[in-house]
């Protein structure tokens, strides 16, 4: 996908956002354009302000300017809780399991943004029991371990069960905070992968965040450096790895 | 071996109420790493109601529904309005809230019924029963309060084992911000484990007055006793804290039976197993913080 289309269709746009924790302002007016079924990877140096843009865009912590657009709505300043109603599903950094809950327990929490059943337009069990059948097909090793805790499992496997999560969402905008952090390179590769079906065979939106930028940058069509707290690149991912300068001043490869 | 059999049952009996205050506590400190030390006074506030609905209704059953939903309904109060503005805030402000909150209700209970001991009904027969000629040292009613708070721990149990409502809660509970992130609104469903924190306490202080008198501070020892026997299971676990509670049960029944004197050591034992718990295994008998931090 060329960068034109991916900033004609934006499924999410982040306008002029600043965001920060107490005294700290961590995101000082970033814009980025994630363009739909596409993938747009964040990259930056740590304390970049990448983590803190997911933690804006899903409502973890409350933007002190800007606008968050999706569907052509302005959606700062709403909760985790509605943000993922709107379609926005996050997977924080981590490998986010909740090691106390089984495989399939955790599957189920997956799906806690669906209309409830008991207040009308909610969706039948079965619909449930299809979404849960679908996850374990598409991730065979989790239907394996469906009874067994999420503690007992691999790294690979915590990071398949965190995505399989996310999706019971049925999110338009997938945001992945590194997903890839602390897995071996065959299971990372994996990962990027799967990333890449998820957007081109099932048209969600994906915005990836990464240490790793050379890995991000073959995956993505899209790329956005931030240093700062602010842009300092946006181009579509070839360019950005091209960029030699660019590459050795803020990316580490 | 009779008084053996004897010591057993009533520590058994006392064990049940123990677990309930205790899994009460274990509930509301699940959620928010809170202990409420209003626990206490919120279930004598909701005996003292229920006493004054029996003595206008004539009717026990009605002032037992009465106090269990008085419990929920009063949790769910003081969550919203008293714990929600602390939380985001420094942990000692809720323990301080929850602490103003006992002595609130025991101030405000002693000026609406009274100061005096008042006695309690018994739902059945107080008298102890007898297996052949043998008395076993329980009446009828000691058997109502096991099976009452088997039944209530038990579906429970269930509802947080197999429902959705249940499921949610224990997603709130060991990760807040997954499930908020999965759509989760975790601040309701504090306010019900509030609920049905303050619908246990409600329960144990119905059961337990018969044989304690009801008086503004007639629930601080039961508190005491709870809070070890939660201790004891761990804090974190709904079945560390029946099994703490019926083990806290047997102990003290002992104690106050063998021991010279017992009756007034029965504190003391209690303290000192705290102790011993708290030394060999510091997160409690059912603790899953050892297994986490591997």
């Amino acid at each position: 996908m060329s960068s034109e289309t991916v900033s004609a269709t934006p499924a999410l746009a982040v306008e002029e956002l600043v965001a920060g924790y107490g005294g700290v302002t961590a995101l000082n007016g970033v814009s980025i354009s994630a363009g739909t079924a596409a993938i747009t990877a964040v990259l930056g140096a740590n304390g970049a302000g990448k983590t803190t843009l997911l933690r804006a865009v899903s409502g973890m912590i409350r933007p002190r300017r800007g606008r968050i657009l999706l569907g052509g709505g302005d959606l700062a300043g709403r909760s985790p809780e509605q943000m993922v109603r709107a379609g926005i599903a996050h997977v924080p950094e981590g490998q986010g399991v909740i090691p106390e809950l089984t495989v399939e327990e955790n599957l189920r929490v997956g799906m806690m943004s669906w209309p409830s059943a008991f207040r009308g337009g909610g969706r039948p069990r079965a619909e449930r029991a299809a979404a849960l059948d679908e996850a374990y097909q598409r991730f065979p090793p989790l239907a394996v371990r469906r009874r067994k805790l999420a503690s007992s499992l691999s790294g690979g496997e915590r990071q398949m069960l965190v995505i399989a999560r996310a999706l019971l969402a049925r999110p338009r905008v997938l945001l992945l905070d590194e997903p890839s952090l602390g897995l071996a390179p065959r299971i990372m590769a994996q990962v990027m992968d799967l990333v890449v079906q998820l957007s081109r065979e099932h048209g969600i939106t994906i915005v990836l965040v990464e240490q790793n930028a050379r890995g991000a940058l073959a995956i993505a069509d899209h790329g956005v450096v931030l240093n700062l707290g602010r842009v300092v690149a946006a181009a579509d991912a070839p360019t950005l790895a091209a960029d030699v300068a660019l590459r050795h001043h803020y990316l580490g490869f | 071996m009779v008084e053996f059999l004897q010591f057993t049952l009533s520590g058994v009996v006392f064990g049940m109420i123990y677990a309930a205050v205790a899994l009460s506590l274990v509930l509301i400190w699940r959620g928010t790493r809170l202990l409420n030390y209003g626990q206490g006074a919120m279930a004598m506030f909701t005996t003292f109601v229920a006493i004054e609905v029996i003595y206008r209704t004539g009717s026990y059953w009605t002032g037992f529904a009465v106090a269990l939903a008085a419990g929920a309904v009063l949790g769910a109060a003081c969550q919203l309005t008293i714990i929600r503005p602390t939380m985001n805030k420094p942990p000692l402000n809720a323990v301080i809230v929850t602490i103003g909150l006992l002595t609130l209700l025991e101030g405000l209970a002693g000026i609406l019924f009274g100061g005096q001991y008042r006695s309690f009904p018994a739902a059945f027969s107080v008298t102890g029963l007898r297996a052949g000629g043998t008395p076993l040292g329980v009446s009828r009613f000691d058997v109502f309060v096991a099976v009452a708070v088997l039944v209530v721990t038990g579906a429970l149990a269930a509802a947080f084992r197999y429902t959705s409502a249940g499921l949610r809660m224990r997603a709130a509970a060991f990760s807040p911000t997954i499930a908020r992130l999965s759509g989760i609104r975790v601040a309701r469903v504090l306010t019900i484990g509030w609920a049905l924190a303050g619908l246990l306490g409600a329960l144990a202080g119905v059961l337990v007055s018969p044989s304690t008198f009801l008086y503004p501070d007639s629930m601080d020892t039961i508190f005491v006793f709870g809070f070890t026997a939660a201790v004891i299971g761990g804090l974190d676990s709904a079945v560390g804290s029946v099994v703490g509670g019926l083990l806290l049960g047997l102990a003290l029944s002992y104690a106050g039976g063998y021991l010279h004197s017992g009756a007034s050591l029965v504190p003391l034992v209690a303290l000192g197993i705290l102790v011993v718990v708290l030394m060999v295994r510091p997160g409690g008998l059912f603790s899953a913080t050892a297994v986490r931090r591997v």
